[in-house]
C-alpha cells in the first residue's frame, strides 16, 4: 500500500479505485482467517432485551386476553389449567451495526516495517468485531450500505472495509439506533469528527471509537534536526532543528487531542478507547465487543 | 618580514587572525546540519511549535577539520607567506622602479609586472615612497616623481609595452624633482639602448641599482633588403635554447588568415656578439609569398618578432615595352601576348612606351623587338640603378643599324642573324641545351620539342662563354646576360612570338620569365628617400608591443624623415602607405645586448638565485579552496547517508 519512496498513495480515480480494491481484495481470505482467528476470542452469548417479542427463547407465559388470536394460545398449557395461556418469547430484535476504518494516507503507516499499518490493523479489528458480531445475530455492514447479517455477509464486509475511503463515514449514512463503530487515528482536523459526533447522539446512535496509533506517534522517539512531512499532500510540513525538544509539546497536544476526543464521544453516547498497533489486537477487540454490548 | 625558518611573512600580523579559530571552532559546530526528512502523520499537530532552542547536533570533527584547515590557510595566505625570502633588508629611502617597455620586454611582459609588483609591494611594507618608470620614450610624463605604492601599482597594472624600443630618458630633466638619494631597482629588458649609460650613471649616483635581466632570450625579426628579400632571425641571450621557426601568415583562398608557410631555421646559426643570427631565404612560391600579410617567430609575442609584409615582399612589377608602332594585327602575332599571357598572375603587369612605364618604378622591363631610341638614356640609367632589362630580338632588331653601338645589349651582336631550318637554309631548327647548373635556369626541365628557327648570333668575345645563360644545342647562346651598373639585361636570342621559334608556345618560356622577374631586385619604396609628392606616411594598420594588430584610427601621418628613423612614439611599427605605396615599419631589427655584469657598471645584476622568494599566498589560497570544494562534498554525503538512512527507517 506504500511506494517504496514512502509517499502514500495518492487518492485514487474510481478506477484505480476499483483495482485498489481488488488488490485489496486479493488479501481478503487472509484477513478473514485473521479476523475469524481473533473473533474466536470473543464468545458470544445470548442478549436478550428481558421483554415479551419476538425470538427464539422462552420467556413467559401469560394468561390469553381477548384479541389473542387462537393460533397463539399454546394449548399443551392451558390443558393443566383452566385458563388459556399464550407462550411468548423473550424480544430479540438484531442490532445493527455501522463499521468505518478510515483511509487517510496518515493510517496507512507504520513507524516499523515489523509493524502493521495503521490501517490494517483497523481493518483487522473492524472485520473481526464484525464476525463476532454476525456470529451473535447482529447485522453489519460498511457505514453507508444496508447492514445483513449472516455469514456471507463477513466476506462483503471485509471487502468493502479495504476499499473504503475517506476517513469518516458520510453524515447520511447513520441511521437512528444504529450502533456505530469509528477505528482510525483522529490526527486530523477534528471538526468533521465533531459533527458527525453531534449527529450520531441526534439519532440515538451508540457505539465505539477507536484510535489506532503507531508507538512512534505515541512516543516521539526523533532528536535532531528533522523535516516532517505530513504523509497527505494537505498536511504542511514541520521543520524542526531540535526534535527531542519538541516531545514534551508533542505529547501535550497528543494527550489535549484524546482528552477532545473523549469529550466528544462522551457528549454523543460513543465510547472512546486507544489501541496502539504494538498491542495484541485481541485486547482491543475486547474492548470493542464490551463497548458495544452495553 | 617575519621569518620562521625558510619561511617569511610579509603582512604577519595578520596571523593573529589564527587565534580566532577555537572562536570559529565553536562558531562552525553550532552551524545548523541539514535536517532529514522524516515522513510522520503526527506533523498534524505539529503546527505552530517553536524549537524551545536551536541546538544543532554535532558536526563530524573531520568536516570541522577541513573547514578549519581552509580558513587557516586563507589566513597564512593573506598573510603573504614568502618561501626563502629575500635576505637582504628591504633597505630605505625612496625606491625608483624602471621598466623597460619597449617591444622586446612584451614576451616576459607578465613576468616583468610580476617583479615590479612584488618590489613595489615590498617597499610598501617598509613604508618607502615609491616611483615608476617606464622607459617607453612617451614624453609628457615630466620627471620622476615619488608617490604611495598604490599610485605606482596602478599605473604598473595599466603598462603596456610599446611597439617601439625602449627609449631613455634625458638624466637630467627626469631627475629634476627627485631626491638626492634613492634606490633603484631596473626591470631590463637586456638590450641596450641610446642614453642607456648616462641613465645608469645618473642613477648610479643617486644610490644603489639593482639590475634585473630578462628571464628569456630576445629574439627579433629583420627583412634584409637585398635582391632577393629574406628574413634575419636574431636572438640575445637564452643560451643553450635553438632558434625557433618563422611562421608566414596571410589569408588563405578563402580570405581566412592562417599559416601559409613555416619557415625553419637553419641548424648553423652564427653567433657575433652574444647574438645568435640566422638568415632564412624567403623561398616560397610566387602565389603564397604574395599572399603574405605578416611574418613572424613563432610563439614570441613582440612586436619585434614581426615583420609586415610591404611592396618588398610582394610581387614584382614588369613593365612590358613593344614597338610603339605595332600595327593593328592579329593578338597571336603580337610578342606581348606571350609575355602577357606568361606573366599575368605573377606580377603586376605594366605596358605603355618607355616614357610611360619609366616612372611607375617597375622592377623589370621588357622590350619585345623595340628598341630604346630616344628613351634609351632614361632606360640605361634605370638599369644602372639596379634595374633589370630583358630583351627580346626580332626583325626590327635584326635590320637596325645601330645594333653595332647600342649600349643596352650584353653582348656585341652580328647584324642579321641566322636563319636555321628555314625553307632556303641547310640547317634544321635547333633545340635547347640543357641548362647549366648554376645559372639562374637551372633545374628546368628542357622540352625536346622546342627549336628555335633563326636568332640574333654574337660576335666572337672573351667574355661571351661567361654571359652565356642558355643554349642550343650548337653552343651558339639563346639566352645571354650582362651587367650594366647594378643592374643587367637579358637579351633572348630569339623573338617573344612564334616567328623565330615555339619556344613561346612551351611551359619553359614561362618558368624563364618567373626565374628572371624573381631574380630582379624589388625596387624598395626606400623609407629613406623622400619622395617629394608624399611626404606623410599614413598608417593603415599597426602593432602593439605584443605584435597584435591594433587600432591605427587616432594616429596623425607620420612625416618621411621621422618614418625613416624606425619605430617610435607616435609612429609605432605598422603598414604605412603613402599614395600607392605601401611601407612596412618594422620594429625588429639589429640587437645589442646588454645582458652581462660588464654591461652594467656600479649596478647589482640580479640573478635567478638571488631573485626573491617564493609566494606562497596562490598556493595556500588555491589549497583553502580545495578544502571547501571537499567540505561540500563531505556535507553533502552525510546529508545523502542520512536521507537513505530515514529512508530506510520511515518505509515499507
Amino acid at each position: 500500500m506504500r511506494t517504496p519512496g514512502g509517499a502514500p498513495l495518492a487518492r485514487p480515480g474510481p478506477a484505480a479505485l476499483r483495482a485498489g480494491a481488488e488488490a485489496a481484495a486479493a488479501g481478503l481470505p487472509g484477513l478473514l482467517l485473521a479476523a475469524e482467528r481473533l473473533a474466536s476470542v470473543v464468545d458470544t452469548g445470548a442478549h436478550g432485551l428481558r421483554l415479551a417479542g419476538t425470538g427464539d427463547e422462552f420467556w413467559q407465559y401469560r394468561a390469553a386476553q381477548p384479541g389473542d388470536p387462537a393460533a397463539s394460545i399454546d394449548w399443551r398449557r392451558s390443558a393443566r389449567s383452566d385458563a388459556a395461556f399464550v407462550r411468548e418469547r423473550e424480544m430479540q430484535s438484531p442490532q445493527a451495526a455501522a463499521f468505518w476504518v478510515a483511509a487517510t494516507p496518515g493510517m496507512d503507516w507504520t513507524g516499523d516495517p515489523a509493524r502493521p499499518t495503521k490501517q490494517a490493523r483497523g481493518a483487522l479489528l473492524g472485520l473481526a468485531l464484525g464476525l463476532v458480531l454476525l456470529r451473535g445475530g447482529e447485522r453489519v455492514a460498511v457505514a453507508g450500505r444496508a447492514p445483513r447479517g449472516g455469514r456471507t455477509q463477513a466476506e462483503a464486509l471485509g471487502r468493502d472495509l479495504i476499499a473504503a475511503t475517506g476517513a469518516l463515514p458520510d453524515a447520511g449514512a447513520l441511521r437512528p439506533g444504529q450502533r456505530l463503530v469509528l477505528i482510525g487515528d483522529f490526527l486530523d482536523d477534528p471538526a468533521p469528527l465533531a459533527a458527525l459526533t453531534r449527529q450520531a447522539a441526534a439519532q440515538g446512535v451508540r457505539g465505539a471509537m477507536l484510535q489506532v496509533l503507531d508507538p512512534v506517534e505515541e512516543t516521539f522517539p526523533f532528536q535532531g534536526a528533522i523535516r516532517f512531512r505530513g504523509p497527505g499532500v494537505a498536511v504542511a510540513d514541520h521543520l524542526t532543528r531540535d526534535a527531542a525538544a519538541l516531545r514534551g509539546a508533542y505529547l501535550a497536544r497528543l494527550a489535549d487531542r484524546r482528552a477532545l476526543l473523549g469529550q466528544m464521544a462522551d457528549a454523543s453516547g460513543l465510547h472512546f478507547g486507544t489501541h496502539d498497533t504494538a498491542q495484541p489486537p485481541a485486547q482491543a477487540l475486547m474492548w470493542l465487543y464490551q463497548a458495544l454490548a452495553e | 618580514m617575519l621569518t620562521i625558518g625558510p619561511l617569511g611573512f610579509a603582512a604577519p600580523w595578520l596571523l593573529a587572525a589564527l587565534g580566532a579559530l577555537p572562536l570559529l571552532w565553536w562558531l562552525l559546530r553550532a552551524l545548523p546540519p541539514a535536517p532529514r526528512d522524516v515522513v510522520f502523520p503526527g506533523t498534524a499537530l505539529m503546527a505552530g511549535l517553536a524549537d524551545p532552542s536551536a541546538l544543532a547536533r554535532r558536526t563530524p570533527w573531520w568536516l570541522l577539520a577541513l573547514r578549519m584547515l581552509a580558513l587557516a590557510a586563507v589566513i597564512a595566505a593573506m598573510a603573504g607567506p614568502v618561501w626563502r625570502p629575500d635576505p637582504r633588508p628591504a633597505g630605505v629611502g625612496p625606491l625608483l622602479v624602471v621598466v623597460d617597455a619597449g617591444w622586446a620586454a612584451a614576451p616576459d611582459w607578465a613576468g616583468v609586472q610580476a617583479r615590479a609588483r612584488a618590489a613595489i609591494d615590498r617597499a610598501e611594507g617598509a613604508g618607502r615612497p615609491v616611483a615608476l618608470w617606464l622607459a617607453d620614450g612617451q614624453d609628457g610624463r615630466g620627471a620622476v616623481r615619488f608617490g604611495t605604492a598604490a599610485e605606482a601599482e596602478a599605473r604598473l597594472r595599466a603598462a603596456l609595452p610599446q611597439p617601439w624600443a625602449t627609449r631613455h630618458p634625458d638624466p637630467v630633466a627626469a631627475l629634476a624633482d627627485a631626491p638626492a638619494a634613492f634606490d633603484t631597482l631596473w626591470l631590463s629588458d637586456g638590450l641596450d639602448h641610446p642614453r642607456r649609460a648616462d641613465w645608469l650613471a645618473a642613477l648610479s649616483a643617486r644610490g644603489a641599482v639593482t639590475v634585473v635581466p630578462p628571464a628569456r632570450a630576445v629574439r627579433s625579426l629583420a627583412l634584409t633588403g637585398d635582391d632577393q628579400p629574406a628574413l634575419v632571425l636574431r636572438q640575445a641571450g637564452g643560451a643553450g635554447t635553438g632558434l625557433p621557426a618563422v611562421l608566414a601568415i596571410g589569408p588563405d583562398p578563402q580570405g581566412v588568415q592562417r599559416q601559409l608557410a613555416r619557415l625553419a631555421p637553419p641548424p648553423a646559426a652564427t653567433a657575433t656578439d652574444g647574438v645568435l643570427s640566422a638568415t632564412l631565404p624567403l623561398d616560397l612560391p610566387p602565389e603564397l609569398r604574395n599572399r603574405i600579410t605578416r611574418l613572424a617567430i613563432e610563439g614570441e609575442a613582440s612586436a619585434g618578432a614581426v615583420v609586415l609584409a610591404d611592396d618588398r615582399v610582394r610581387r614584382h612589377k614588369v613593365a612590358l615595352v613593344g614597338d610603339a608602332r605595332a600595327t593593328e594585327g592579329q593578338a597571336l602575332l603580337s610578342p606581348l601576348h606571350y609575355l602577357r599571357q606568361a606573366l599575368t598572375g605573377r606580377a603586376d603587369v605594366v605596358e605603355g612606351g618607355l616614357a610611360d612605364v619609366l616612372p611607375a618604378a617597375p622592377d623589370v622591363v621588357i622590350l619585345a623587338d623595340a628598341l630604346p631610341d630616344a628613351e634609351g638614356a632614361a632606360l640605361a640609367r634605370w638599369v644602372a640603378d639596379g634595374g633589370l632589362l630583358v630583351r627580346f630580338a626580332g626583325p626590327r632588331m635584326a635590320a637596325s643599324d645601330e645594333l653595332e653601338g647600342d649600349p643596352l645589349l650584353p653582348v656585341r651582336l652580328r647584324p642579321g642573324g641566322r636563319d636555321a631550318g628555314g625553307a632556303l637554309a641547310w640547317g634544321t631548327p635547333r633545340a635547347l641545351a640543357p641548362f647549366d647548373a648554376q645559372g639562374p635556369f637551372a633545374g628546368l626541365a628542357v622540352p625536346t620539342d622546342v627549336t628555335v628557327r633563326a636568332q640574333l648570333l654574337p660576335e666572337p668575345d672573351p667574355d661571351l662563354a661567361g654571359r652565356i645563360l642558355s643554349a642550343l644545342t650548337d653552343g651558339t647562346p639563346l639566352v645571354t646576360r650582362g651587367p650594366l651598373g647594378q643592374g643587367s639585361i637579358v637579351l633572348f636570342h630569339t623573338t617573344a612570338n612564334t616567328d623565330w621559334s615555339n619556344l613561346p608556345l612551351s611551359g619553359l618560356f614561362v618558368q624563364m620569365l618567373d626565374r628572371l622577374v624573381q631574380s630582379a631586385r624589388v625596387t624598395a619604396v626606400t623609407p629613406a628617400t623622400p619622395s617629394t609628392d608624399a611626404p606623410h606616411w599614413t598608417p593603415q594598420a599597426v602593432l602593439d608591443g605584443f605584435g597584435r594588430p591594433a587600432d591605427a584610427g587616432g594616429l596623425a601621418p607620420v612625416a618621411a624623415a621621422a618614418f625613416a628613423a624606425g619605430p617610435a612614439p607616435g609612429a609605432p611599427a605598422g603598414i604605412y602607405a603613402a599614395g600607392e605605396r605601401r611601407a612596412a615599419l618594422n620594429a625588429g631589427g639589429a640587437l645589442v645586448p646588454a645582458l652581462g655584469a660588464a654591461d652594467w657598471p656600479g649596478a647589482a645584476l640580479e640573478s635567478a638565485a638571488r631573485a626573491p622568494g617564493l609566494a606562497l599566498g596562490g598556493w595556500l589560497l588555491a589549497l583553502a579552496a580545495l578544502a571547501l570544494a571537499l567540505d561540500t562534498l563531505g556535507s553533502a554525503w552525510l546529508a545523502g547517508g542520512r536521507r537513505t538512512g530515514a529512508r530506510a527507517g520511515a518505509g515499507a
